[in-house]
């Protein structure tokens, strides 16, 4: 609990304050809304804010509580296998995840091409086996690198929508997958991905490279130019841009980032999966998504952290685990998912100071 | 009559309405095959469900909300009407109305009154409601006993029509009646275009935001609802794609995301475009890649129109190749902009 309330002080701080320093409990003061570019009277009077900070700890403290208190009357829940499957699960959507949290942040909301993107990366690295397993990660990982930052400097340098140019990526990606690929399985010869299957302390590798990957996000956000950058421009953009920071460039950053992230997650996908077809990568656009929104990260962007997305995503598998084991079907997993999305959504609002409209 | 046509509410879906329905007529010769009256009826069909999508999601894009969670309310009004409509086909319709109208209701109200962007509520709605529709029927598709009402929602109408499609054009025909005539058309538009300062100026925005929600909610509903008698039926996930069709027919509409502009008869022209489009794809039996790049290709267009920073390119390129004092033009352009950054912040 402790990093997770660091980071959320953290955020709060992520206005346009240069030197955020620790003591202070402050809304950002000058960020008008993104989209009237009208500012609103910063009502986040410190004590104000400590109030409704506690009620967002208190409701998410509750959550926990929930979910321990169920945990407990569940067998087999708190057993160190069933902690293995739960970040096993986690693993995949959640270094996905951490990337979509950067995109977020720097306000681009969502893309909706993240499936389809992890898909070529998943393709990529099983018919680049037989160059070993180094070169094909690395060619994957460009694969996302390359697709993914082409969309971000659109939406950096000519401000185009995001979403709309994500279905137009999904649907290009997808569609020339299928055409280059003639639509059929890809099947490797060479199986060099098998180091990416095994356990090391019975923990899959997925785990701790989502673990690096949350880390690097996380310094990369909090301590490089960039990283700042990308609060600043989530916040305003307009005046982002008025005061001359590299807007294009440092989204297109973002999004090169987490072109990175996908393609790592696509190349997961494959050696789990050990072949790639078209549908690989399923639902892992909106497990990404609800992720990222369930680790308070706010959709307009200039608020959020990676560990927080961490979080959400270790949230999201336990309380799936625990709907599993109790026997629910996936359906109510899905219900139950979507509820705490929401929930999660409107508490968030609720306890940030920024008047949207 | 000029000004009309060149604004890009009538322009877009003009221009893509005609280039379509030239492609359709021109592709069937091109391979071989003849056109048919049943083509028609065909793309009448696919018309049906993607229309009422459209209409419901360009309605609160308008006003500058967007309700991706339509396409959970289509998934669940389509397995409620199943589960309820099996003795009576219309009782089935009035459930899944009323469901997918109480959704609608209460997602408004929440984007309403909190002020809540609609993007990450109707996103956690969509889960839940793909949710729920799997919950209700174990995961598994529903099949629909009712052969009457299957016939009669597909029953050929005026050679190329069906009720199914006829309620779709209806439902546009209100629809452009009640924005055309009322004050409601112009009050969406001016929420959409600026929210702040509509209210000031008056205009209840939380009751129209309700409003317009519960009817997206509705329409969805009733596209759900009428497509699974017309496969009997119900299909607990039907995945992103009707959504994404919708939005392209949308933004083929007119529509711009931001905002603030759009007509229904425009909605209506994208979302016949769209499905003719389908349906050439079909009698042409074009690859799934080809109609995917296709649909890129088209969304490409509509984002350049849409893209204000490109747009702002483009106009200095022109500007610069136009005026021989290049240099001079391209510094007003500069000042200009810095000049818009900095009433942004004040």
């Amino acid at each position: 609990m402790t990093t997770e309330n660091d980071h959320r002080s953290d955020a709060a701080h992520s206005g346009p304050a240069p030197l955020p320093s620790s003591g202070q409990v402050g809304g950002p003061t000058a960020p008008g809304t993104r989209r009237t570019g009208a500012t609103e009277p910063a009502h986040g009077s410190s004590s104000l804010r400590v109030g409704q900070i506690g009620l967002l700890e208190v409701i998410i403290a509750a959550v926990v509580v929930a979910v321990v208190i169920t945990g407990a009357t569940t067998s087999r829940f708190f057993s160190l296998d069933n902690a293995r499957a739960i970040l096993a699960s986690a693993a995949t959507v959640g270094i996905t995840a951490v990337g979509a949290t950067l995109i977020m942040i720097v306000g681009s909301a969502v893309s909706l091409a993240i499936a389809q993107t992890a898909t070529v990366a998943a393709m990529v690295f099983l018919s680049t086996q037989q160059l070993g397993l180094g070169v094909a990660i690395v060619l994957a990982v460009l694969a996302g690198l390359g697709l993914t930052a082409v969309q971000g400097a659109a939406v950096g340098y000519w401000s185009a929508n995001p979403i709309v140019l994500t279905i137009a990526s999904g649907f290009a990606v997808g569609g020339l997958a299928t055409w280059i690929s003639g639509g059929s399985t890809i099947y490797p010869k060479v199986k060099a991905y098998s180091s990416l299957n095994a356990t090391p302390l019975g923990v899959p590798v997925a785990v701790y490279v989502l673990a690096g990957v949350a880390l690097v996000a996380q310094w990369v956000l909090r301590r490089t130019t960039a990283g700042r950058q990308m609060y600043l421009i989530g916040e305003n953009s307009a005046a982002a841009r008025a005061a001359g920071l590299p807007v294009g460039r440092v989204t297109a950053v973002a999004w090169a980032l987490f072109g990175v992230c996908i393609a790592v997650s696509g190349i997961f996908l494959a050696s789990f999966n050990m072949s790639a077809t078209s549908s690989l990568s399923g639902t892992l656009t909106l497990d990404a998504t609800a992720a990222v929104l369930v680790g308070g990260t706010a959709i307009a962007g200039g608020k959020g952290s990676a560990l927080r997305t961490l979080c959400g995503v270790v949230l999201i598998a336990l309380i799936s685990d625990l709907l599993l084991l109790r026997g629910f079907s996936t359906g109510q997993q899905l219900l139950v998912k979507g509820i705490l999305v929401l929930f999660v959504v409107i508490v968030v609002h609720l306890s940030s100071s920024r008047g949207r409209r | 009559m000029r000004r009309l046509l060149t604004r890009p509410e009538t322009l877009v879906p003009a221009v893509s309405l005609v280039v379509v329905v030239a492609i359709f007529i021109c592709a069937p010769p091109v391979t071989g095959a003849d056109l048919t009256r049943f083509d028609v009826y065909n793309a009448l069909q696919g018309f049906a469900p993607l229309g009422l999508l459209t209409l419901g999601l360009g309605i609160t894009m308008i006003a500058g909300e967007f309700d991706l969670s339509v396409v959970g309310t289509y998934a669940l009004g389509g397995m409620v009407a199943v589960e309820t409509g099996q003795s009576s086909a219309l009782l089935g319709v009035a459930a899944a109305v009323a469901v997918g109208a109480a959704i609608g209701a209460i997602q408004g109200g929440l984007i309403a009154k909190l002020k809540i962007p609609s993007l990450p509520v109707t996103l956690a709605t969509y889960i839940a409601l793909l949710g729920l529709t799997s919950a209700l029927s174990g995961g598994l598709s529903k099949t629909y006993t009712n052969p009457g009402a299957t016939f009669w929602v597909d029953k050929t109408v005026v050679t190329v029509f069906s009720p199914r499609s006829l309620i779709t054009l209806a439902a546009f025909v209100a629809a452009a009646l009640v924005l055309g005539l009322t004050k409601i058309g112009r009050e969406l538009r001016a929420i959409g275009g600026d929210r702040r300062a509509s209210r000031v100026a008056g205009v209840r925005v939380d009751r129209n935001l309700v409003g317009l929600f519960t009817v997206s909610g509705t329409l969805a509903a009733l596209a759900g609802a009428l497509l699974s008698y017309s496969y009997a039926s119900a299909n607990p996930d039907p995945g992103l794609q009707p959504l994404v069709l919708a939005v392209v027919a949308a933004l083929l509409g007119g529509v711009s995301l931001t905002g603030g502009r759009g007509l229904p008869f425009g909605l209506l022209a994208g979302a016949l475009s769209v499905a003719l489009l389908a349906q050439v794809a079909a009698i042409t039996s074009l690859p799934d890649y080809a109609t995917q790049l296709l649909y890129a290709g088209l969304l490409v267009v509509v984002l350049g129109i849409d893209a204000p920073g490109l747009r702002q390119a483009i106009d200095r390129l022109l500007a610069r190749s136009r005026a021989r004092t290049s240099l001079l033009a391209d510094a007003s352009n500069q000042a200009g902009s810095v000049s818009d950054g900095t009433t942004g912040l004040s």
